[in-house]
């Protein structure tokens, strides 16, 4: 299955987008306020010089090495790190924060192709009603990320992102005959939650613009949030246990170990980051 | 079917514990990440001693107050801000803690922060205490297993941020966040009868401590702190949402988290 599989689906997220302009306008206000300040602040803060040369440093490392920016920036030292930021014009921190949120959008897109996609697969009717409704919700809730991405992409200046993310996209396109059971998908799932949730923790620690920065927050807990129902779901789904899966679950019937299996960093990683400009328009 | 499949919880047990295994060497993995994060606050402290890099406070250091302190070195905050006064912490007001001494800055949030991870899992450990001793009736498995990782996980968040202070010649906090702990926690906690009612509070408490984190990434100055509690701030939401799915409440309530709850500088650390 090729990339042009997925241009049909792009197709369809572009109808999807149209509509939940007016059905989802609400789920917005939580970041209207990052955004209106970004249309405030978010160009002077691309005009000044960073005033924290270890976060410009951070977002250079970021820029340039990609997944495990973190490391990368260790490796570099921090000096020499400091040296090039010093050569970089000032305008480039701006440019660098659009193309972490279309990044940041390009990963959402995907999400909701995929939620979209996996809705329509054969034995999706037969998942227990819960998985089906965090299927359909998450869907939604990915879409509305994208849309506050897009917005403050489009607050900075930039060109919002509708296209998926390439290489996550080449991971689903990838995977998407081996989905013939709930197994599968879910592990699918978890890999574009997770790569989601590290990319957002990383761009958080390096977004210079503050509002880019609170909108990317507010996201990247939500994402981790789904990770840890899917890690959950594919315990009790391994343990040939789906029916296990209920609003509220029969907790005295979950084995015991079913109780931490949804969050097993006590610190939440973020070394397989999706790199800044993987997802930006060019 | 085998004969091993006649009891299907402990079938499931082994997997999961198998699972488990697995999941405790990617949580050793991303030790080093928090171990990066703790030793930029180190670097950045020994460039600011050292002339190599001058610091300058962003608009995020003024909503910390007026004298902005990281890793003992004050530095004079400049700027201005749209945030409204009434954040966690947009407040020259420094947080007091244990022997009345105070801090201020990107410090205070991370004295505060211990405060409310030190909280957590005395509460945590309270309820484990009280499961234990029969008090709470009927506990599930899931439940005490839940509470002990989740009461480790908030020890080892408390770990972090006392680091922090011990880089910047500062006590670590030991005690807690004693506003919430006499207004919020101690009243819940003596009407609690089950499991159920341990989680409910629980669940408060994990949501306060991610709208706290929320804010303070959103107000720290030091990159290293915005990476410390970005770390720390998604954990906490996969608590709730495990406790919420526990409850019986839809596990993903909020699209976007939200900062409302968010604990200020002025709480009392004790």
């Amino acid at each position: 299955m090729g990339v042009d599989d997925m241009r049909v689906d792009e197709h369809a997220i572009g109808r999807l987008i149209e509509e939940s302009h007016d059905l989802h306008h609400d789920a917005m206000h939580a970041t209207r306020d990052s955004l209106r300040e970004m249309v405030e602040v978010g160009r002077e803060s691309g005009t000044e010089p960073d005033p924290d040369r270890l976060l410009g440093a951070q977002r250079l490392a970021l820029l340039t090495r990609g997944i495990g920016g973190g490391r990368a920036l260790a490796a570099a030292g921090v000096g020499g790190a400091l040296l090039a930021l010093m050569a970089r014009p000032a305008f480039a921190d701006q440019t660098a924060d659009v193309q972490m949120l279309q990044t940041a959008a390009s990963i959402e897109v995907l999400a909701v192709a995929t939620y979209d996609a996996a809705l329509k697969l054969p034995f999706a009717g037969s998942l227990p009603a819960a998985v089906q409704a965090f299927a359909k919700t998450t869907k939604q809730q990915h879409m509305d990320h994208m849309q506050a991405f897009n917005a403050a992409v489009r607050a900075l200046g930039g060109k919002p992102q509708t296209a998926p993310d390439p290489v996550l996209l080449d991971v689903v396109n990838k995977a998407k005959p081996g989905l013939t059971g709930p197994g599968p998908l879910v592990d699918l799932a978890i890999t574009l939650e997770m790569g989601a949730a590290e990319t957002y923790v990383a761009f958080v620690t390096t977004l210079s613009d503050k509002s880019a920065r609170d909108t990317t927050a507010s996201i990247m807990g939500v994402e981790a949030q789904h990770v840890a129902v899917l890690n959950a779901v594919k315990a009790l789904v391994g343990a040939g246990h789906p029916e296990y899966i209920a609003l509220p679950p029969p907790l005295d019937k979950l084995p015991a170990a079913a109780g931490h299996v949804g969050f097993p960093n006590a610190f939440h990683p973020y070394d397989q980051a999706r790199p800044a400009a993987e997802g930006a328009v060019t | 079917m085998s004969a091993d499949r006649h009891d299907p919880i402990e079938i499931s047990e082994r997997e999961l514990r198998s699972m488990t295994t697995d999941l405790d060497d990617m949580h050793r993995a991303t030790l080093p990440v928090m171990q990066e994060a703790l030793a930029e606050w180190a670097e950045l402290n020994h460039q600011v001693r050292t002339g190599i890099a001058r610091v300058t406070p962003s608009r995020r250091g003024f909503l910390l107050g007026a004298g902005v302190a990281l890793g003992g070195i004050a530095l004079a905050a400049c700027g201005s801000s749209s945030r409204s006064s009434s954040n966690t912490a947009a407040t020259t007001t420094p947080t007091t803690v244990a022997g009345g001494g105070k801090l201020t800055g990107d410090l205070a949030v991370v004295a505060l922060a211990a405060g409310l991870e030190n909280l957590a899992a005395q509460t945590y450990g309270a309820g484990i205490t009280a499961a234990t001793a029969g008090k709470l009736g009927a506990v599930p498995p899931a439940v005490v297993d839940f509470a002990k990782t989740v009461q480790a996980q908030h020890v080892e968040h408390a770990a972090a941020w006392n680091a922090v202070l011990a880089g910047a010649n500062q006590p670590k906090v030991t005690g807690v966040d004693k506003t919430v702990q006499d207004e919020v926690v101690a009243p819940a906690f003596a009407k609690v009868t089950d499991a159920a009612g341990l989680a409910a509070l629980a669940l408060e408490l994990e949501n306060v401590a991610a709208a706290t984190y929320l804010e303070a990434i959103s107000v720290v100055s030091a990159p290293a702190g915005i990476k410390t509690a970005a770390t720390i701030e998604p954990v906490e939401l996969q608590h709730a949402a495990i406790l919420s799915f526990v409850l019986g409440k839809y596990p993903v309530p909020d699209t976007f988290t939200k900062m409302d709850g968010a604990r200020p500088l002025t709480d009392v650390i004790a």
